[in-house]
This record gives structure tokens, sequence and C-alpha cells, in this order.
């Protein structure tokens, strides 16, 4: 396993990482100009042009600093919703997988329902129905649009890591140091938070880093169709906004791009890696 | 007798799940902050409105609407897009729609198998080689490129820079089957390279486990050829997890096709939800959703009642529990 840790490709995945979470947690304070400034005197540069490291598009704006907010914006809506939707569904899951009986036949029915709706097809609803202003006419905001977007994505997430964490707790809940537990007298309570969560935490963390490249991927493609964040706010919004220019200044899109698909390439290699180093420790249970 | 007993149990499942995704939709729809009929016709004088109420049921309170559009739902009326002059059916549009769509979904999976079974089943055989490993870390790569990012750049590279195909449109086949494939091109493509990089992975997995088995042995000291094992012995059984792996994929097809329809100019249902959300067409809307639920739902059973037909052991397994 270490092997892997040291391998060139997985410090690189860390790197690229550990260099958006950079950008999103501390972008303010780099030496980069407003994300709304205009630049009239710059439209549409190429990139390493006129003192733009990465251009600007059509409209004048930095994209180095729409990147870099956007990483923000594109962060903060992945990890709330999988952190939220991780924890509901563990509470559920682990619930239902040591309760069994009706309980457990009940949410994991729920669990089929949400999840026989395609991801993208229910957050584009729940979207519909809560963006929704009564005047036409009136645009929704952009802080409630982002708070929607949370919302319905943490709604997707939920069954999601729900029935991974319900499916690694029932191969937990009957091994003997539980039932040992159970025999000396422990409480429910105590069983699941000493025994069962340590154990079950890894897988969920293991598909987490998957979901968070998941959500990044659905807030972009709903921002493409118009329903996530609007005005380049987003990396998703900024492809969106970009594509009218699609021939002329290709980099104004293909910049986004790039960032959405080595993120979510880092984020499925981080939660491979997880992964097979689970399956060894299992192995050598 | 037993075996009646688990198609009835079942049948009964589907039946719940069914019944309680329209549900699910239907109660979405209610989320809205206002009465759905203000929100979608604004500024329609009241009457107007009263009467698409009572002809919706929306009158009736949430089960009285959900019954009726359900009843008509099963009958196949799927309700109505409304404009300030008058309305279309949804029925009229999906009529439209849903061919397209489905040949894009077709094609994506077709062009899917095509790739991925050879590619799987040589890697596997070479296993560790350098072309096992560049399979690999490519497909692992492209497994992660949102499908719309494909569909972009190859839209920009293939259509507008070289000029090769049409980048946007839908021609039916009925105008010229060449036409049709050269659109039809970079769509399947951005959507198939995420299946190619899913299937091509399992399936070599999967046959690596099945070259150790003892009948491949066995096979290879009788004296048949690799290809003929690989084929006939290596490959069938692994048919079976491709069938599995191709109904889980479908759910983040569909997604990925309603973005590849929206950049595509293609007018599939996807573009049908993306126009009824636009318009602000909350029946249309649920109808369209609910269909893609139900839609989703039945091609699961159907493939995994053709998994049993294939694999005699999933069956008795299946009978066993």
């Amino acid at each position: 396993m270490d092997s892997v840790k040291k391998s060139f490709a997985f410090r690189l995945t860390v790197a690229w990482f550990a260099l958006i979470i950079f950008f999103a947690v501390f972008g303010p304070l780099l030496p980069l100009p407003n994300w709304q400034e205009v630049f009239d005197d710059a439209l549409s540069v190429t990139p390493l042009k006129q003192g733009h490291l990465l251009g600007t598009d059509s409209n004048g704006y930095d994209i180095l600093s729409g990147i870099v907010y956007g990483a923000r914006i594109s962060l903060f809506i992945s990890f709330t919703a999988v952190f939220l939707g991780g924890v509901i569904g563990s509470a559920i899951g682990i619930s239902a997988a040591y309760v069994r009986g009706k309980y457990d036949y009940v949410v994991s029915t729920l669990f089929n329902v949400v999840l026989s709706v395609p991801n993208l097809v229910l957050s584009l609803a729940l979207i519909a129905v809560l963006a929704t202003n009564v005047d036409p006419n009136v645009p929704t905001s952009t802080g409630r649009r982002i708070t929607v977007l949370v919302i319905s994505l943490t709604i997707v997430i939920i069954p999601i890591l729900g029935r991974i964490a319900r499916a690694a707790t029932l191969s937990w809940a009957n091994r003997e140091f539980v039932l040992a537990a159970r025999s000396m007298g422990s409480k429910d309570r105590s069983i699941i938070w000493r025994h069962i969560v340590p154990n079950v935490l890894p897988a969920i963390f293991a598909v987490a880093f998957l979901a968070i490249g998941v959500v990044i991927v659905a807030e972009a493609s709903l921002s493409l169709l118009g329903a996530g964040v609007p005005d380049g706010t987003s990396w998703g919004s900024m492809v969106a906004r970009g594509r009218n220019d699609i021939e002329f200044a290709p980099h104004i899109i293909i910049i986004p791009l790039i960032f959405i698909a080595l993120t979510v390439i880092s984020c499925n290699y981080i939660g491979d890696v997880i992964r097979k180093q689970l399956d060894q420790r299992q192995a050598k249970l | 007798m037993n075996k009646l007993g688990e198609l009835a149990k079942r049948i009964g499942q589907l039946v719940l799940v069914l019944f309680l995704v329209t549900l699910l939709v239907a109660f979405l729809m209610r989320l809205l902050p206002a009465d759905t009929v203000d929100i979608m016709l604004p500024g329609q004088p009241e009457e107007f409105k009263e009467v698409i109420r009572q002809e919706l049921g929306l009158d009736k309170g949430f089960f009285g609407y959900y019954f009726q559009w359900l009843t008509n739902f099963v009958k196949g009326d799927f309700g109505s897009f409304y404009f300030a002059g008058g309305s279309e059916t949804v029925a009229s549009h999906l009529g439209n729609a849903l061919p397209k769509s489905l040949l894009l979904m077709l094609y994506s999976q077709i062009v899917a198998l095509a790739v991925s079974i050879p590619l799987g089943l040589s890697s596997a055989y070479r296993a560790g080689t350098k072309f096992d490993r560049a399979v690999s870390g490519t497909l692992f790569t492209f497994s992660s490129v949102p499908s719309f990012a494909i569909g972009l750049i190859l839209a920009l590279v293939v259509g507008v820079k070289l000029g090769w195909v049409e980048p946007l449109g839908y021609v039916p086949m009925s105008e010229g089957l060449v036409e049709h494939f050269k659109h039809m091109v970079l769509p399947v493509a951005s959507l198939s390279v995420g299946l190619i990089a899913a299937y091509t992975r399992l399936l070599r997995s999967d046959v690596i486990a099945t070259l150790k088995e003892d009948y491949v042995t066995m096979a290879a000291s009788k004296g048949l050829s690799d290809r003929r094992i690989l084929w006939r012995h290596v490959f069938r059984p692994s048919s079976i997890t491709l069938m599995t792996s191709a109904a889980l994929n479908m759910g983040g097809l569909i997604g990925g096709a309603v973005v590849i329809e929206n950049i595509f100019s293609i007018q599939g249902v996807g573009f049908e939800i993306i126009y009824a959300l636009g318009t602000r067409q909350y029946v249309a809307l649920q109808s369209l959703i609910a269909l893609v639920a139900v839609g989703y739902v039945l091609f699961n059973v159907v493939v995994d009642i053709a998994s049993g037909f294939v694999d005699p052991r999933t069956r008795e397994r299946r009978g066993l529990r």
C-alpha cells in the first residue's frame, strides 16, 4: 500500500486537491483582480497575454480570478452536500441495519424509491420546485440558488451513502466482537458508537470522495442546463457562460472544464486508493 | 407453486416502488412556494385559472389530485403544456422526443459494448503488461471526465475546428441514414466514453478471475485455442456482470443524456424536461420526470429477468432465497 501512497500519481492527485482547497479557502487573500472586475481593454484575451495568467472571457472578466472564486462555490456546494448527506444517510443506514425489522424495510424501500429517479433528474426537479419565484420576472438570488442546490444535492446523496452505510453495518453487526460486547451487557448506543461506527466509517469515507466528484459534476451539469448557479459564480456556470464563445475563444470554457475534470479525477483516485486500502485491511482480518 | 409465489412477490414489490416513485414526484411538485396554476399561468384571469385547476383536479386536495393524475398517467394521458393561448399535450411532444432519446441511449450502449468487450478481454488476457497498464490508466482518467466536458470539447474540435460532422441538431433516419449518423456521432461518443471505461474495467477484473478457474485450465489442456477459450468459456459468464453493470449505469446515462441533448440541440426527453422547467410547466414536468423514473425502474427489472435467463445460477440462487 505504501508504494501506492508514494507513487507519483498519488502525490500529484493530493497536490492538486490541496491546491483547489487552498484556492477555496485563501482565494480572497491572493493578489488577483476581483472576479467581477471588467477589463474593457482586454476582452477574450488568451492565456498569458496582457497580464492575465489564464486570459479573460468575452465580458473582460479575469478567468483565473473566476476559477479561484468558483473553487470556493463549487467546493462549498459539494463538500456541504456530501457532508450533510453523509451524516444523515449514515445515521439512517446504520440504525436501519442495526435495528432490522420493519424500520429497516421502510428505510430500504424509501432508499430504492429515491434511487429510482436518476440523480440529475431528481436534483433538477428539486431545484425547479424550490428555486421558483411566484413572479416570473423576479430572478432568484444567487444565495438562494446555492442554498437550494445544496439541499437538492444533499437529498440526492442521502440514499447513496445511506445504502453503503446500511450494507457495511449489516456485515459488521453480527461479528463475534459485537456479540461479545452485547453479552457483556453493553448498551446498543455504545455498541453502535464504539464497535460499528469505527468499522463502517472507512467504507463511507471512500464512497464520500467519489460522491464529491459526483456532486461537482452534477453542479456543473445543472449550471450548464441553466438550473444551477448563474453568472459564472461556479466552475459549471463559467462553462455555461462561455458556451456561446466556443468558436472564437475556446479557452473560456476549456479552462473551467479542465479544472472540473482534474478535480473529479483526483476525488475518484483518492476514493479508489482508500477503498483498496480498506479491501487489503479486510483481507487481513 | 413456489416460483409463482416468488413471481407474485416481485411483481408486488415492483408495483409498490412504481406507486411510491410517482407519489414522490407528485409530492415534490407540491413543494412549490405558491399555487401550481398561479405559477404556471402568471397574469391570466382568475376564472381561466379556476377552470384549469378543476381540470387538473388541483381543487381536490393532494391525494385527489394525485389519483386523478395517476389514472390519466396509466392511461397514457400525461397532461399538457399550458400557454396563454391554449395547450399542447405532453404526449404529442413525447411522440417526437422519446425516439430521439431512446436511439441516443441505445447507440451509446451499443458503441460502449462494442469497444469495451474486445478491450476488456484483451487487457485481461495481457494483464500486467504495458498494454494493460496503458488501457487501465487511460480509462481511469476518462471514467472521471464528465460526459458534457467530452461533448463540448468534441463539438469544438471535431465539429467546429475540423468541420467533419454536424455538431448540432438531429436528423431522423427517414431523411437519410448518413445524415442521421453524422449528427449522432458526437453525442453518442460523449455518452459512451464513460460507459466504455466502466464496462472495460469491470470486464477486465471479471475475466482475470475467470481465467484462474479450473475449467479454463481444462479447456487449455484439451488444446483449445486461446481465442476460443476467451470468447466461449471466459466471456460468456462475464456477460451477466456486464448486463448488471449496464443497468446500474443507466441512471447516469439518462442524466448524461439530459445534458448532452441540450448541448447538441437534440430535442429529446431531456430537452423537454428543461423546456418544461424553463416555461414553468410543473404538470408536464411531473409527468416527464415520472416517466423517466418508471422507465428506469422497468429497465432494471427487465435486465434482472434477462440475466436470470442467461445464467441459470442466479435463477437457482433466487429460488433458494
